[in-house]
């Protein structure tokens, strides 16, 4: 009786301190998110103040309202959401009828294709910038939506997430619609998409975000200002219009809006975010 | 079936693969050939002549000390920014995997960061890494430390780079630790209680083993993604202070899109491109071999 007591007390003790630890690193790590989005209301004073103040005495809302207009914003969050939007399109589609054909049409070469997949991924994006920035300049394409969408349009994640789905599906299914006279297409479309869903929107969700995010690819391809998708946007707002760290309330400000449309896709998608990782945990199996 | 309609079906099946392997070609397999290409050439991107060169870049760049630096630079970059992301997701996955209230409120503050794009949170953290009255150093001096010089001294720029680094990828690697706690089988964790095993011992013999093709996972795509990392870098010091945080990625940035050496770029690429591949196949060689179950 005196032992389980004890030990009771112990759990308690310990579930409290598991609570205060987990507590204060969830608070460090969201930290950086409040000091954003409390700097961008400070005075210069009180921006430039030692030690800093961690709520401004009164706060400039109206700061906000001087960055969004200090640079296009408007126009650099629609651009990266236009071609995120597109890329998801382009990429459901053809992701989908990839895995098809590699998983339930069979045909010569299917090895191949299995291979070449394979080796895509294996292959860093990042290293193929250059020659894939002197193809697109061939194609005529730089500085352009099309260029931005065409060379992100194909993933090798996203072939890989539907064929690890695709899979799942008995080949019995499959050959059922094939009897009952069905072409590929529909079987594809009006079948296997339908009973995979949950793979497709994460894939959809995942790479609308990454997509929206993108910087590196996106500024070596648009230099136009008004090309622009959000992060290169805001970058070049922070070396210029924000004078490298010269008005940091503004810079701030134009980071919090940025970033908030994101926050919020995340607490509002979370579950099937959160599910990407059951379903991309099979690729730790290998 | 005849050869016709096997053909037939052969040609309806390439249909379906055309809409991914066209700009597959087009964006990975053609430039991945015309990289290894280039790499032999001498070209700044403006002359109409590519000057075939033989070995000649590589040789320059295995002699050059700018590279073994880079090399030092990309290799430090990787373990300080892989190997303390995956001990920290694993230990916060520890903390958290246990039915606890609160615990998915935890969970999404610390995955938080990762959804947001690198160079807006890179330059908050350049406003919290500013020398005079920026928090890290008022957090530094308030323990009693002496403020540094972070993304301006060259001894911790570094550092200051890691840390954005780790903060945004922490998260998502504690998810991917919860979901594969979760199947560890509890049964072998009551059974070993049973034969009285402490709670390091159930850590040590059952729980770690078994997450081992996770953390093995984890290892390879955290590093395949810390060679190619550049945004942060990008934001934060641009490879400098005299070259602190200059990785083999941003040297080929550097040398590609800022002084137009195509040929020392593209041998850089494919110096990046070998690495990739020559830790795939050992992910799929160790994996096949000592990742037990």
């Amino acid at each position: 009786m005196h032992t389980t007591r004890k030990m009771r007390a112990w759990d308690r003790a310990g579930t409290a301190l598991r609570h205060a630890i987990l507590l204060a690193i969830a608070l460090a790590m969201a930290f950086p998110f409040y000091w954003m989005a409390t700097s961008a209301l400070k005075t210069n004073d009180e921006i430039w103040s030692f030690p800093p103040v961690l709520w401004p005495d009164s706060p400039q809302w109206g700061q906000y309202a001087e960055a969004w207009v200090e640079a296009p914003f408007w126009r650099y969050m629609a651009n990266s959401a236009g071609v995120a939007l597109a890329i998801v399109l382009l990429q459901v589609i053809n992701s989908a009828m990839m895995a098809y054909a590699v998983t339930h049409m069979n045909f010569r070469l299917q090895r191949l294709f299995s291979g070449a997949i394979l080796l895509g991924f294996m292959i860093p994006a990042t290293a193929v910038y250059l020659p894939g920035y002197v193809v697109l300049s061939k194609l005529q394409l730089l500085d352009s939506y099309a260029g931005l969408i065409v060379s992100n349009m194909v993933s090798v994640f996203a072939i890989f997430l539907a064929r690890q789905a695709f899979l799942q599906v008995s080949h019995e299914l499959i050959e059922a619609g094939q009897i009952d006279g069905a072409s590929h297409g529909r079987i594809l479309w009006t079948i296997l998409v339908p009973l995979t869903r949950p793979t497709f929107a994460v894939m959809a969700l995942i790479t609308f975000i990454d997509q929206y995010n993108n910087y590196f690819w996106p500024s070596l391809i648009t230099k136009s200002p008004e090309l622009q998708l959000v992060s290169a946007g805001l970058r070049s707002f922070f070396v210029e219009g924000g004078a490298y760290g010269l008005k940091w309330p503004l810079i701030m400000a134009a980071s919090a809006f940025t970033i908030a449309p994101l926050l919020l896709l995340f607490l509002l998608t979370q579950r099937t975010i959160m599910n990407s990782f059951n379903l991309s945990a099979g690729a730790a199996k290998g | 079936m005849t050869r016709a309609e096997k053909l037939r079906k052969d040609a309806l099946a390439l249909a379906f693969t055309l809409p991914a392997m066209i700009p597959m070609t087009l964006f990975w397999f053609i430039p991945l050939g015309y990289v290894v290409y280039l790499s032999f050439t001498a070209w700044d991107f403006m002359s109409p002549e590519k000057t075939f060169v033989g070995l000649e870049n590589y040789r320059y760049l295995f002699e050059s000390p700018a590279f073994y630096e880079a090399v030092g630079v990309t290799l430090l970059f990787c373990a300080g920014s892989v190997l303390p992301t995956m001990a920290g997701g694993l230990a916060l996955a520890l903390l958290l995997n246990r039915a606890m209230k609160g615990a998915s409120v935890y969970r999404t503050l610390m995955f938080l960061p990762w959804v947001t794009p690198t160079v807006a949170v890179s330059i908050v953290w350049s406003w919290i890494f500013e020398p005079d009255v920026g928090l890290a150093n008022t957090v530094l001096q308030a323990i009693g430390l002496d403020a540094v010089g972070w993304l301006q001294d060259p001894q911790w720029a570094l550092p200051g780079v890691l840390v954005v680094t780790i903060w945004k990828s922490i998260g998502w690697a504690m998810v991917f630790y919860l979901v594969a706690l979760q199947n560890v089988p509890a049964e072998l964790l009551e059974a070993a209680e049973l034969d009285g095993a402490s709670g390091m011992d159930k850590l040590r013999r059952i729980t770690l083993p078994l997450l081992s093709p996770t953390t093995f996972f984890l290892f390879i795509v955290q590093t395949i993604g810390a060679l190619q990392a550049y945004d942060q870098i990008n934001v934060l010091t641009q490879g400098g202070p005299s070259g602190s945080t200059r990785t083999l990625l941003y040297m080929y940035y550097q040398s590609a899109f800022e002084s137009f050496n195509i040929g020392e770029a593209s041998s850089v690429a494919v110096v990046l491109i070998i690495s990739c591949l020559l830790l795939s196949l050992a992910s799929s060689f160790v994996s096949r071999r000592s990742v037990h179950y």
